[in-house]
């Protein structure tokens, strides 16, 4: 169970998406100027905002990890993500009227347990009753994707919510005092846990023995059944973690943001989706999975920023189809991505 | 063991380490094990023999805890256990060594090792590497089992994976170990290497149970033999004084002849004629390099060679599964070099492949649909647009009858067949469409003797039919006996047609592995150097 490394792979979807887009630059707009506003925007704000839209898509890409490592292929990260958005703002909305009050934290922790009750059910659905993974994963999308602005019509009379409050910024002492980089260390709550949970991810799946049983579990289920352990229970945990993970990262953007915007493909817009490419490039590493988000992210902010500063106008369409060709571009061309021998398998015991 | 000894056994207080008296098993319709009563002692190995479906793997699921029996005891040193499961049997030291392993590819060969039962560091909560691939060394040194601790599974052989599995079963403080026909996915060499490693085990005090149907093996290794036969003990006997000849009628109930009975062949026309055959491997490397071997009615044709040395690509070339990179095939004095995989199949060859379950099978299809494969275009079974059912369960039911294939029920599916039962299905198919050619690969691979002994008549009635038969085994034996000449490939090359009658199993081994049959001392007469 050596940690599969960042090597060349990485390095090489990287350089195929930059090559990707100077090439759209140099079509678009004479490169040179794009070259140069490019660099202009990137700053430390810049920086700031990529890694704040990488939260949610870094989160739904460890969780989906945890989920598929086990053996369960996890493709609702998308609809686990909207319920954490919903479930924060709703959350919030109705403890204001409660002698408890606004607590954004504890809005914050009832989204994570909506989302992961939510992955408890796809749980129960895959490994008890068998269903196929892939069609159970799409009717949480589905199902996530209907309900929230149905809810959303209920008590606002709208899809969307009004503004319910935000996270505030915290600073840590010190190190956001730095010069130039001091920017990177004020940053809302939920940033600072993916700061954490990114390490605490890979000790857990690479040094733990709950690791060692997730991978025996998504490898060779068979195996860890005749060594005595559960498969069952450690698929449940595997899902669960990746409920509490999208939990997380759906009630962070929507609390930075402070509503949630139910309209169209919903505030999360696809995150969760590319979440899960992001952990196909990252090959199940935590580690590559945030990279890939970040990468992803990144490339986002920097189209807004093209348009907002520089009055670029490239399609924004075209920059959200990136995730996806890289994607294609890994598995097709660079084929390293590992998945786990027994990842959609049903498992049952002899006994 | 008499019953006077049993008592004095008892008497003395040094009960068998493993008693079991009266295991009765039933599953819904059939009795796999029959008031089975069995002693094993301390510190020996005891071989449990028998046919495929004899009961051998329910007995020991029984005493590893995995069925609980219907009826009947196991005692483990003198005290009646009841196992809820294998967890169980494990706390009292039985442990099982599967046939197909339990390991993890992608972990090493320690963590494999210490799988459910990691040592851990810092509250428990991680696994101590180190201890690990230190605990495993120090095991494999005791017993002499030679692994890497910090190896991936995937990137060792077989036969070092399976010492992995010993490993996992002592580890966890087994004293009593059982292994499922561990052999049958060993090379030669490691067979032997196995054989030392549980004499290593014997010696340290532990007590091995090795179920086989290899009487050779039981005779070489055990102490004791005992031989189930349709869910019953026949007997056990003392591995010293048995003879092979004992053992074969134990298990199958009748004299089998361990000898192929030939009488001499009637040469016919030449059937099958391959020239100067080159064929690459998956990998695109040259497999068989410009090989040429003809086949003529009435005979018997063997290849023999180390798995791997271009058998299976030449095979394949011929049957149409895989192109020719340059050459000829002739089939029936037509050349068949670019015909399709159909069209070989209407014109009468038949083909038994290697892979039975990948090549010959439609495991989730029953044996009626089975029956018909490869044939779903040709009459009686279809009139060219519509499959004849009637036809075809007709077919099937003789196929089943004539092979003894069990279960009897044509609509049994692939899957739920014994390996052994599903080749005799296949060579029944094959064998029964009336071929010009029959290409069988490996024809008896996993089969028990009774069924190899019947297959074998029916490779030799149908060379008495004056078809042309080619054979592929890694079974010495089998392609010595069976053949009327003998090909041997090396690396690609086929370096020598010999006569079976009179070269020697010392001067096959070395031509296999790669000695030029000029370097050895092979009078004109046995060599048969023209390949046609």
């Amino acid at each position: 169970m050596n940690a599969p490394s960042l090597t060349r792979r990485q390095g090489l979807v990287i350089g195929v998406i930059l090559f990707g887009l100077l090439t759209l630059g140099l079509i678009i707009d004479g490169g040179r100027q794009l070259i140069s506003d490019v660099t202009g925007v990137l700053s430390v704000s810049y920086l700031t905002s990529a890694i704040r839209l990488t939260v949610p898509i870094a989160f739904a890409a460890m969780g989906g990890i945890f989920a598929e490592k086990t053996g369960v292929i996890n493709i609702g990260l998308e609809g686990l993500l909207i319920i954490g958005a919903f479930g924060a703002v709703a959350s919030l909305y109705a403890l204001s009227a409660t002698p408890i009050g606004a607590n954004i934290w504890l809005a914050f922790v009832l989204a994570i347990l909506a989302s992961t009750f939510v992955a408890l059910l796809f749980a129960i659905v895959c490994i008890e009753f068998k269903a196929d993974q892939i069609i159970a994963g799409l009717a949480v999308w589905l199902i996530a994707l209907g309900f929230a602005p149905f809810a959303s019509i209920i008590i606002w009379s709208r899809t969307s919510s009004p503004s319910v409050g935000t996270f505030s910024t915290v600073s840590i002492p010190g190190l956001a005092a730095l010069p130039s980089i001091g920017p990177l260390f004020e940053a809302t709550p939920p940033v600072f846990l993916l700061a954490l949970a990114v390490p605490f991810s890979w000790y857990l799946l690479n040094r733990t023995t709950f690791g060692m049983w997730i991978e025996a579990s998504g490898e060779d289920p068979k195996s860890l059944d005749t060594a005595g352990v559960d498969v069952r229970k450690v698929r449940y945990a595997g899902v669960l973690l990746s409920g509490v993970y999208c939990g997380i990262g759906g009630a962070g953007l929507a609390l930075n943001t402070g509503q949630f915007v139910g309209s169209g493909d919903t505030m999360i817009d696809g995150r969760g989706w590319i979440g899960l490419t992001a952990y196909l490039i990252g090959n199940y590493n935590p580690v590559g999975a945030f990279l890939a988000s970040f990468l992803f992210a990144g490339l986002d902010a920097l189209q807004l920023q093209l348009q907002q500063i520089a009055g670029y106008d490239v399609s924004s369409t075209l920059v959200e189809i990136i995730p996806y060709v890289a994607v294609l571009v890994v598995l097709t061309f660079v084929g390293r991505t590992r998945m786990p021998s027994a990842a959609g398998e049903h498992y049952e015991s002899d006994e | 063991m008499s019953p006077d000894e049993r008592d004095r056994r008892a008497a003395t207080g040094t009960p068998s380490s493993v008693h079991l008296d009266g295991i009765t098993k039933r599953f819904p319709g059939v009795i796999a094990n029959d008031d089975v009563d069995l002693e094993v002692e301390r510190g020996t190995i005891h071989a449990l023999i028998g046919e495929n479906g004899a009961g051998k793997t329910t007995l020991m699921n029984v005493l590893y805890g995995l069925y609980e029996p219907t009826a009947g005891t196991v005692r483990i040193d003198g005290e009646p256990q009841t196992f809820e499961d294998p967890g169980d049997a494990m706390d009292v030291g039985i442990g099982m060594i599967h046939q197909h392993f339990m390991l993890v590819d992608t972990m090493t060969v320690a963590e494999n090792v210490v799988l459910g039962n990691e040592p851990t560091k810092w509250g428990g909560i991680v696994t101590d590497r180190a201890r690990a691939n230190r605990e495993t060394q120090a095991l494999a040194d005791r017993y002499g089992l030679e692994v890497e601790p910090t190896e991936l599974i995937e990137e060792i052989s077989v036969g070092e994976q399976q010492r992995v599995e010993i490993l996992k079963t002592l580890y966890r403080g087994a004293d009593i170990l059982i292994l499922d026909e561990p052999t049958a996915v060993l090379t030669p060499q490691e067979v032997e290497s196995l054989f030392d490693i549980l004499r290593e085990l014997i010696a340290e005090g532990k007590t091995i149970i090795f179920i086989t149907h290899k009487l050779g093996e039981a005779l070489e290794v055990a102490d004791e033999i005992s031989v189930l036969r349709t869910g019953e003990l026949v007997g056990t006997v003392d591995a010293e004084t048995a003879t092979r000849e004992e053992l074969a009628r134990m298990m199958v109930g009748r004299d089998v002849l361990l000898e192929v009975d030939k009488p001499a062949a009637s040469r016919g026309d030449l059937v099958l004629d391959v020239e100067d055959a080159t064929v690459e491997d998956d990998r695109g490397v040259v497999a068989a390099d410009s090989v040429s071997l003809g086949v003529h009615e009435g005979e018997v044709v063997g290849i023999a060679g180390v798995d791997g040395n271009g058998q299976s690509e030449l095979i394949e070339a011929i049957t149409g599964l895989r192109k020719l990179t340059s050459g000829t095939i002739t089939f029936d004095g037509r050349d068949i070099t670019t015909d399709s995989r159909r069209s070989r199949v209407s014109a009468g060859m038949a083909y038994v492949a290697e892979d039975r379950q990948k090549r010959s099978l439609v495991m989730e299809y029953e044996l009626r649909r089975n029956g018909l494969l490869g044939r779903q275009h040709l009459r009686p079974f279809s009139d060219g647009r519509l499959i004849d059912w009637g036809a075809t369960a007709d077919y099937v039911d003789d196929v089943i009858e004539a092979y003894d294939v069990r279960p009897t029920d044509p609509s049994a599916k692939a899957h739920s067949l014994s390996g052994g039962n599903q080749q005799k299905f296949i060579v029944g198919r094959e064998f029964e469409r009336d071929p010009s050619l029959v290409i069988a690969s490996q024809p008896t691979r996993g089969v028990d003797i009774g069924s190899i002994e019947f297959i074998h008549n029916r490779l030799l009635e149908l060379r008495a039919d004056g078809k042309a038969v080619l054979v592929v085994s890694s079974k010495l034996d089998e392609v010595t006996q069976l053949s009327d000449r003998l090909a041997v490939m090396y690396d690609g090359d086929l370096i020598a047609v010999v006569d079976p009658e009179t070269v020697t199993e010392n001067e096959l081994g070395l031509l296999m592995a790669g000695e030029r049959p000029e370097d050895l001392d092979l009078d004109g007469a046995r060599i048969r150097g023209t390949p046609a």
